[in-house]
């Protein structure tokens, strides 16, 4: 085969698998989005923008935009925050290091439903250790989902207990591209540990932590495993966010168009929010 | 300006010991250079006064002020690194600026300083350049920048020109001797190259596994190294080392006997190593002339390398350029016994004329 044939086929075979499995169901989904149609079954009429129309009419849609925001940059904030905390503790001297760094991935590798299920464990009313806790401190019982500014508390606590590790692990290796002499040349310099930070880690590791925030974004703004098991988006829709509400849309009211729709506006918030994020904090930072 | 005193600094990693207790006095504005091969011990010392290693015993003083327990920050020394260690995501001119404004110092006073520095150093070209914009010659320049306009008591350099090809690092290597002179500020210098250290060094101390084997002016440790490791390391080609014994008041060693230096003298049968420099044995007929059997030649330009054996000892010659030795050839040289270093074998420490006699027993 000659060399141009092994590039086309290659190119090929990727191109197609793009087509079929990213573009045709993305097409698929945008082009339900013009329907109106109650189930999978029946004929699909044609509605134009009406889908539109509706979803952005309905103050609901609102609320799950809001809503996804608040859990985004909740969730993000946090995950960066502690995330890095946790990397620079990890990347001290101490003894046992290496288990301490390999437990610390453990909750990033539990399948959602069981963090979720220990959540709900560690809260329940009578033998929750998290509410014996509450108890002995004196403090009044949370009602964890019952509440809608607990609902959300809960949601990202339990988001940002499992993907923080994602961020420490990142930060960590990323930590071990610094160059120690940058660290004692910064010394001499006279900082401080805090001035460090600021000076040398922060804009040396400023190309990973723009990966990093960016996949964290994306990730929970259409995170929807999380928040179903917890809440399902209650109560009354006080963690709906946009997936949450695209589904029960779709598929529990069966407005498979208004569903599309909503799926679709989210889809170019994102695709926005992307661009305008790669011009403000461009990878090439030079 | 300041002295730097050394008492006994010893430096221990667990059970391996990488400095044992190291004494050295410093004068102001000294130029001193560690040398010595990788694993030594003359980087970690240089740290040590730095403050980037803790040291295990023993204690540092920079000026009248004891500084073992200091931060590297509260020394007021600068530090020049091998790798540059330039903060690749500011300028050079916020390289140059950082350690001042650390120090809080006015914004005047540092534009003063930094643009001084530039001068000195031809890098006002390049203020507001990213580091990765420049040649390796120009981020050394830069890194020394950041050392001098700290105006620090002592300049630390830790092997500053490894990381430059040949031809920069004798320009540098210049640079430096040049800037030692205009600000007279004590420097210490790392490197394990000893043309870097004898250029630069007003004193070298040499340093192997953790101990120094000899401190002092560049020509005194070629003139009379202290012991067979300093002989060995000092001086290029290498001196020739011949293991022997005392006989009859001669050095005697595989069918080769030889005067010993005027005033040296050792015990009959001493195991003794003679050390002559191949720079130091003239080719030529003269009498008590020994013949070189030449088996390598090596044309260096301006001279020769002849290698091959007087007798059984194998010597390296190292002559005015000749072209008509050729090997097999044998060439007459002359060994002067007033060119002639003489070790104890046992010791491995230099013998001097007016020493006590070597391998004579301690008095009861």
């Amino acid at each position: 085969m000659s060399s141009r044939a092994t590039i086309y086929s290659f190119l090929g075979i990727g191109l197609a698998a793009t087509l079929l499995l990213i573009v045709a169901p993305v097409a698929y989904a945008i082009s339900l989005s013009f329907y109106r149609m109650d189930s999978f079954v029946g004929t699909p009429q044609w509605a134009g923008l009406d889908n539109y129309a509706r979803v952005l009419s309905d103050w609901t849609f609102w609320r799950a935009l809001i809503n996804g925001f608040v859990y985004s940059l909740g969730t993000i904030v946090l995950q960066v925050v502690l995330g890095i905390g946790f990397a620079l503790v990890l990347n001290q001297v101490f003894p046992f290091r290496n288990i301490v760094r390999g437990l610390s991935i453990l909750p990033y590798l539990l399948p959602t439903v069981v963090v979720v299920l220990t959540f709900k464990w560690m809260v329940d009313g009578s033998i929750g250790v998290l509410t014996a806790v509450i108890a002995a401190l004196g403090l009044p019982p949370v009602s964890w989902f019952e509440s809608p500014a607990a609902a959300m508390t809960s949601v990202i606590l339990v988001s940002v207990w499992m993907w923080t590790p994602f961020v420490t692990t990142t930060f960590l290796a990323a930590l071990q591209t610094v160059p120690a002499s940058l660290y004692e040349a910064a010394k001499v310099d006279g900082t401080n540990a805090v001035q460090r930070f600021f000076h040398i880690t922060l804009p040396m590791l400023k190309p990973i932590l723009t990966v990093i925030v960016l996949l964290r974004a994306v990730w929970m703004f259409n995170k929807f495993d999380v928040i179903w098991l917890l809440t399902q988006g209650g109560p009354v829709g006080a963690t709906e966010h946009l997936a949450i509400l695209s589904y029960k849309t779709a598929f529990s009211l069966f407005d498979i168009g208004g569903g599309a729709a909503i799926a679709t506006i989210s889809f170019l918030i994102l695709s926005v929010a992307v661009f305008i994020y790669f011009r403000l904090f461009p990878l090439d930072t030079d | 300006m300041a002295q730097v005193t050394l008492n006994k600094v010893r430096k221990a990693y667990g059970s391996v010991v990488a400095v044992h207790g190291v004494d050295l006095h410093i004068q102001d504005g000294e130029f001193v250079v560690f040398l010595g091969p990788s694993g030594c011990g003359k980087s970690t010392t240089l740290r040590m006064i730095a403050g980037l290693e803790e040291i295990t015993s023993g204690t540092i003083e920079i000026g009248a002020r004891d500084v073992t327990r200091l931060e590297p920050k509260d020394r007021n020394i600068a530090m020049v690194f091998q790798n540059y260690a330039l903060y690749p995501h500011k300028t050079i001119y916020e390289n140059l600026a950082f350690g001042l404004r650390m120090r809080k110092m006015e914004r005047t006073e540092i534009d003063r300083r930094v643009k001084a520095a530039s001068a000195m150093l031809g890098l006002d070209p390049y203020l507001e350049r990213k580091p990765k914009q420049l040649s390796g010659g120009q981020m050394q320049r830069v890194a020394l920048g950041r050392a001098l306009v700290r105006e620090p008591e002592v300049f630390l350099l830790d092997e500053p020109l490894s990381n430059l090809d040949a031809k920069l690092r004798v320009r540098m290597r210049e640079e430096i001797a040049r800037l030692h002179q205009e600000v007279g500020t004590s420097m210490v210098y790392v490197t394990h190259d000893q043309v870097e250290a004898m250029t630069l060094a007003d004193r070298i101390v040499i340093m192997r596994d953790g101990h120094v084997q000899q401190v002092g002016r560049p020509l005194e440790v070629y003139d009379r190294p202290q012991n067979l490791f300093v002989a060995g390391f000092i001086g290029a080609p290498e001196m020739n080392l011949v293991e022997g014994r005392a006989e009859g008041g001669r050095f005697a060693a595989g069918g080769l006997a030889l005067d010993l230096p005027p005033g040296v003298s050792a015990r009959e049968g001493t195991a003794l190593v003679v050390g002559v420099r191949p720079e130091h044995m003239p080719a030529g007929q003269a009498p008590g002339a020994l013949a070189l059997e030449v088996s390598v030649i090596e044309q260096l330009g301006a001279q020769t390398l002849l290698i091959g054996r007087i007798g059984a000892t194998r010597m390296r010659v190292l002559v005015e350029r000749t072209d008509a030795v050729r090997p097999g050839s044998v060439v007459p040289v002359s060994l002067r016994p007033e060119r002639l270093h003489v070790f104890d074998a046992g010791t491995g420490m230099r013998i001097e004329s007016g020493n006590a006699q070597a391998g004579a027993r301690p008095a009861a």
